[in-house]
């Protein structure tokens, strides 16, 4: 069942197109991958189905999701949905913190704004967040700068999670993580999607980090898309020529390897 | 280690300057209020151009008022209203920069085109003719000061936001689903009062200077107002006979002057990025 899909979406600057009429679905509770290198254009669509997109750039075309047109969406109807159905992660966990803020503060900031409730079960609802994620409740109280990356892409997936979104939009969550922590942010990011049930979105150039968890796989080069299929199909029999050559450019990993990674993990 | 170490004596040179600034300026406070006696417009043309005694610290003018009581109640005046000018200032520009610099696109072009045409002016000039055209009067010469000032902070903020508007933390705000008011107050305005907070300072002296070099040549406080650049004015005839008349309100405002600068060295210092990351 579709939950967002995609129709002829373009994006532009002034001078030229940088998304080109791209068409694609999200199904319900799907893990589907955006895969390109840098510049491919597949951000950028991430940020048009919030509305994120810069002032200098311009979305065109349909992105509907439950019968309304996203890109076309009230900024008042718009950030509604933001957080509380449509929600993301960056792969700058340092920059998604406002940094004299605490991290219980932008729980708070979150909750309040979305939902009515006292300052105590709002804590009491953040730290078992927190917890969900595997971290220890007293992260509450620090600021951003006193954690390492893992623990702050852990807060921002608890952040992202909190209110069960329809869809996770996880833009390159694990490229600035070091390889043993993106292994751990990965499963903590399929177990939480098979008890919530939500779909991801996830955006990488790196087709290692979506061997183990896509269902579907998208291939963008310069603004369209290439190639789209179930994961093992384009995996197994790739058909455009880029897709060969991302594939045989992360050729090392094989199975045993993440096995390997995970002995050393425990 | 060395620098370091004439770096941490020169901060404490300032901290003592400081401190030894506020202390003077409660000791002024306290004399208005407690000590002074005499009434700053009262002419008594028995006493004078009288030189320093007892009676008199400072003297008298050419009317017979005490100037040490003017100069004192004339701080009000010089730097009461330089202080206000600078609140309105910032007042104004500063959540002008903010939304121009957030909204970016054409809400910021067309923002920031106004604010270029205030800056295309000198300061001075548009001061002068402003308050010329708005009438001699200390109020006047106020609001052609926040005219011209406010444009500073507006484009110090913008500056700064329009850089913080890209980084996630903002979009993740965003995606929140703060409203854009709350995101400026208070994930944006934080950043920012460092800046302004050094700006200011700085700009204190200047303004006080603009309201002194108006008011000397007539446009801002009008007799018998004891400002400070007013009262320089009214001795300029007695230059010759009785230059103290001109040398206290001048070191009235060239003290103020330096301290306000030496004010906005130390903030500047204080809040210097680079000495956080050493």
């Amino acid at each position: 069942m579709s939950l967002v899909s995609v129709n002829g979406l373009s994006i532009s600057n002034k001078q030229k197109d940088i998304v080109k009429d791209i068409s694609f679905q999200i199904l319900k509770g799907e893990w589907l991958a955006i895969v390109g290198q840098s510049g491919s254009g597949k951000s950028l669509t991430s940020s048009a189905i919030g509305q994120l997109l810069g002032p200098n750039l311009r979305a065109a075309g349909n992105v509907s999701y439950e019968g309304m047109n996203l890109l076309e969406l009230p900024p008042k109807k718009m950030r509604a949905l933001r957080g509380t159905r449509i929600s993301y992660i960056f792969q700058d966990y340092q920059g998604s913190f406002t940094p004299f803020h605490t991290i219980g503060r932008h729980f708070q900031e979150f909750l309040k704004t979305h939902l009515k409730l006292s300052k105590d079960v709002r804590k009491k609802k953040a730290e078992e967040a927190l917890k969900d994620v595997g971290l220890q409740p007293e992260i509450y109280s620090r600021y951003p700068f006193q954690l390492s990356g893992g623990q702050l892409q852990r807060v921002s997936i608890a952040l992202a999670l909190l209110l069960e979104p329809d869809i996770l939009i996880a833009d390159e969550p694990t490229t600035a993580l070091d390889s043993i922590t993106s292994f751990k942010v990965l499963q903590l990011l399929e177990k939480l999607q098979q008890e919530k049930g939500c779909a991801i979105l996830f955006i990488t150039h790196d087709l290692r980090h979506v061997k183990n968890h896509a269902d579907r796989i998208l291939v963008m080069k310069e603004g369209e898309i290439v190639e789209q299929g179930e994961k093992r199909q384009v995996l197994d029999n790739p058909v455009h020529p880029y897709t060969k050559l991302l594939i045989e450019a992360s050729s090392p990993l094989r199975k045993p390897a993440t096995e390997k990674i995970l002995e050393v993990a425990k | 280690m060395e620098t370091s170490e004439s770096n941490s004596y020169r901060m404490r040179f300032k901290k003592i300057l400081l401190i030894g600034a506020l202390v003077v300026i409660a000791g002024i406070a306290v004399y208005t209020f407690l000590v002074l006696k005499y009434d700053p417009s009262f002419v008594n043309l028995e006493e004078r151009l009288l030189p320093a005694s007892l009676e008199h610290p400072l003297g008298t003018d050419h009317l017979g008022r005490d100037v040490l009581t003017r100069i004192l109640l004339g701080s009000q005046l010089t730097v009461g209203y330089g202080f206000l000018a600078l609140l309105l200032a910032v007042a104004i520009g500063v959540p002008f920069g903010i939304f121009a610099g957030f909204k970016g696109g054409i809400v910021d072009r067309i923002l920031m085109r106004i604010a270029d045409a205030f800056l295309s002016f000198p300061d001075t000039i548009v001061a002068i003719v402003l308050s010329g055209l708005l009438g001699a009067g200390i109020e006047n010469l106020l609001i052609a000061i926040v005219i011209v000032k406010w444009v500073n902070y507006a484009r110090l903020v913008r500056s700064t936001v329009v850089v913080e508007r890209q980084k996630d933390y903002i979009t993740m705000a965003k995606i929140n689903g703060l409203s854009e008011r709350r995101i400026m107050v208070k994930h944006l305005f934080p950043h920012l009062i460092g800046h302004v907070l050094v700006l200011a300072s700085l700009d204190l002296g200047k303004i006080i200077l603009l309201i002194s070099s108006l008011s000397y040549i007539g446009l801002g406080a009008q007799p018998p107002a004891p400002e400070w650049g007013a009262m320089l004015n009214e001795a300029r005839p007695y230059f010759q006979s009785v230059p103290e008349l001109m040398v206290f309100p001048g070191l009235a405002i060239v003290t103020v002057v330096l301290f306000s600068n030496l004010l906005g060295d130390f903030l500047r210092d204080k809040f210097d990025v680079k000495k956080e990351v050493a």
